[in-house]
């Protein structure tokens, strides 16, 4: 008896040790992500495609984390609001859905900070953000960059590059924006971002779990979300934790069925498998791997986007074009001669993906 | 929290000698004698000691965490057991060197293609010896029975096999429930070992056959006094996950070895470490309705140490408690989730516990963590007589 309470024991202490679901609070958090309250001011960022970064009497800045985002507020007494949009596109318009007409726009000299001045009365209102361009279907271009960590002292190299890509949409990312996930780096990491011309638009990687819990969300939104651009929906997943969480993959059910019938580009950091399987920069799991894959070519989607290792990888997983970016400046893999990049996507939501090309940093300084 | 496990492991062994440790009697009652093993006594005798600064093993196995945890082999340091003392702190020292070595690779490299298997390898192999160090002191300051050990016959079973249930909790699957059953022929160098998981609650099977060629080691019939040995083995492996809809099937090759941590000194008769590196690789087919999909391949790094212990006493010939960690990624548990930025890289941490109610007769628990908690019973049949073989 008192063996098998040992025995017990020991086995407890192993069920302490295990983990099942590591990105579970995260996953959780992503439902908070555009929801806050004041005094005076309740707001509602539809689908959570913004975080709310400041939320005051005076004012309301948001973060983008897509192209359009509609947004309800509750308004409780009388307010002049000031409203801040960072990480918008250059042309986003502010519309009020109740009146159906534009808000006129206060301030949008910064390639991609927008202000308006709103003046509220009691009750509720919607509002939309979107390019004029965004319901419409049409070509567009999009860049990939992922893995900047410890080379943000180096990242407006990479900006300048990017910035003189012609027609660029927007940046999509795969995460590691920092080395630790700290606070500080990811203010540093915004603020960096200034210079860019497009907005950036990113699901949050490994090195972004430092801190406990990550500071993330609160400043760059869900980590993983839908939005639609032209016609063209795009999936952003939290595999930061080499697994996606069962809460997440159930919302990837209901996302995959949106894109279906459109073209559709998912990425997420870690990849499902790593093309170097000895290495296993992947996910922890190989079934999982094969069962998210699985579910990725039912879902017929088109295009598979993954950061993680630091190199460029182009190659497919379950008969879906797959192309690994982490040419941000994290520290390159050895034997890969590619260096920083980041990749430059042409898509249209009737052709497909048109092309891609691989655009080296350092090779154009 | 390794440590902690390894001494409730280590703990649980020693709780099974008998009350007067140096004489284990049979299940049967009939003594087992040194002298019915085919190999001569140890004439090495108790290796050489100088004076010890304690003759109390409590203190001894105090002094193997503290300050052991940092200089290994401190433990039996203070019994007087220096060449062992050494031998524990070059492992430890080794070991280090393999983990900074494969770390350091890892980083400077960004994980390069060409050098994260042997990185990974030297890594896992290096962290195996650290704490495979750690424990053999703490098993070698607090057993006393190291001669019961030596009247323990090692010959492997001609024929054993494995019946019973796992429980498999992984969100991401349906399947929970499983039925286990192995078998495993020896014929001379030869070992042919086909097995099978059957999902009680879903449609999923793996099933994995091993055929293995002893290069070192004894062979069924064969009696020693040390079961130290080295295996070529190639596996095959096919699983079906219906309700996921795809099939994985792979080939695999490792070098399978055991080293008896005796030969390290005597005061660590009965521990022994397990080793185990290959390389495997799988064919991914998704079977989806009305879709074509092309089949997908990867490949994996198969690495696996162990720390184990021989149960004696009233345990029957082939009990043994061991603790491991297994780098595949692959089956049911899988690889092991960290919570920080390290992730999918470790595979998963497991324990083995086999105790023979006779020669015949016995269990296994069994318990694996990665991303998914696997555990469950078997019962354990295989041929022989009391010493598990019969002397030549």
């Amino acid at each position: 008896m008192t063996r098998c309470w040992k025995g017990s024991v020991g086995f407890c202490l192993l069920l302490q040790l295990a983990c099942t679901r590591p990105a579970e609070e995260r996953t959780r958090r992503d439902l908070e992500v555009g929801h806050a309250k004041s005094a005076a001011l309740d707001v509602a960022v539809a689908a959570g495609l913004a975080a709310v970064r400041m939320l005051s009497r005076e004012q309301l800045t948001l973060w983008l984390s897509a192209p359009s985002s509609d947004f309800s507020l509750v308004v409780r007494e009388p307010l002049q609001l000031e409203f801040h949009v960072e990480n918008a596109m250059a042309a986003l318009e502010l519309t009020d859905l109740d009146a159906n007409q534009l808000v006129p726009i206060v301030s949008g000299a910064d390639a991609t900070k927008k202000s308006w001045l709103l003046t509220l009365t009691p009750g509720s209102r919607r509002f939309r953000l979107a390019a004029p361009t965004a319901g419409k279907n049409g070509r567009f271009r999009f860049a990939l960059l992922s893995d900047v960590q410890e080379a943000i002292d180096r990242v407006q190299d990479v900006y300048r590059s990017i910035n003189a890509q012609p027609e660029l949409d927007f940046l999509l990312g795969a995460g590691d924006l920092t080395e630790e996930g700290e606070v500080s780096e990811l203010e540093r990491f915004q603020h960096e971002l200034a210079t860019l011309h497009v907005p950036y638009y990113t699901t949050l990687g490994n090195h972004e779990l430092g801190e406990r819990p990550p500071a993330y969300q609160e400043w760059f939104g869900r980590a993983n979300f839908q939005f639609v651009h032209r016609g063209v929906y795009f999936t952003l997943l939290d595999s930061a934790s080499a697994t996606i969480d069962p809460l997440a993959d159930d919302w990837l059910d209901a996302w995959l069925a949106n894109g279906r019938s459109s073209v559709h580009v998912v990425a997420m950091h870690i990849p499902p498998i790593d093309p170097v399987g000895t290495r296993n920069a992947a996910f922890a799991s190989r079934a999982e791997a094969a069962a998210l894959l699985a579910k990725l070519a039912e879902g017929a989607v088109d295009l598979t986007l993954y950061g993680h290792i630091h190199s460029h990888y182009s190659f497919q997983n379950a008969g879906i074009p797959a192309v690994i970016s982490g040419g941000g400046g994290a520290t390159p893999e050895l034997g890969s001669d590619i260096g920083r990049h980041f990749v430059v996507f042409d898509v249209d939501a009737t052709s497909g993906i048109v092309s891609s090309r691989v655009v080296p940093v350092d090779q154009e300084q | 929290m390794r440590a902690v496990a390894a001494s409730i492991l280590l703990f649980v062994a020693i709780q099974s000698r008998p009350a007067h440790g140096a004489e284990p009697a049979s299940r049967s009652g009939v003594p087992v004698h040194a002298a019915a093993i085919s190999h001569p006594p140890d004439t090495k005798g108790p290796a050489p000691t100088v004076e010890a600064l304690t003759h109390d093993r409590g203190v001894a196995a105090g002094l193997a965490v503290v300050p052991g945890v940092i200089a290994h082999g401190s433990g039996h340091y203070a019994l007087g057991q220096r060449q062992t003392a050494f031998a524990l702190l070059l492992s430890e020292g080794i070991g280090l060197a393999l983990v900074i070595g494969g770390v350091s690779t890892l980083r400077a490299t960004g994980n390069s293609r060409y050098l994260a298997g042997p990185a990974l390898a030297a890594t896992v192999f290096g962290a195996g010896l650290v704490l495979a160090s750690f424990g053999a002191d703490l098993y070698g300051t607090l057993a006393t029975d190291g001669d019961a050990v030596d009247s323990i016959p090692r010959a492997p079973p001609r024929f054993e096999s494995e019946f019973g249930y796992r429980y498999v909790a992984d969100p991401r699957f349906s399947y929970g429930h499983f039925v286990v059953e192995s078998l495993t022929l020896r014929e001379g160098r030869f070992r042919l070992a086909p097995s099978a998981w059957f999902a009680t609650d879903s449609s999923n099977v793996r099933y994995r056959v091993e055929a293995a060629y002893r290069v070192l080691g004894l062979e069924p019939g064969e009696l020693g006094k040390r079961d130290d040995h080295l295996d070529l083995v190639l596996g095959g492996l096919h699983q079906r996950y219906l309700p996921e809809h795809f099939q994985r099937s792979g080939l695999e090759f490792t070098l399978d070895a055991r080293f008896e941590l005796a030969h390290l000194g005597d005061t660590l008769r009965g521990s022994f470490v397990d080793l185990a590196l290959g390389y495997g690789r799988a064919r991914v087919k998704y079977d989806l309705v009305g879709l074509s999909v092309p089949t997908d391949t990867d490949d994996l790094l198969l690495a696996r140490v162990g720390l184990g212990v021989l149960l004696r006493g009233r345990a029957a010939p082939g009990s043994e408690a061991k603790l491991y960690y297994d780098h595949r990624h692959d089956d049911y548990a899988a690889g092991f989730f960290t919570p920080g930025r390290i992730s999918g890289v470790f595979g998963k941490f497991g324990a083995d516990f086999r105790w023979f109610f006779t020669p015949r007769l016995g269990v296994l628990l069994d318990a694996q963590v990665g991303s998914a908690v696997v555990g469950g019973v078997s019962l354990l049949m295989r041929d022989g007589n009391r010493n598990t073989g019969r002397a030549p």
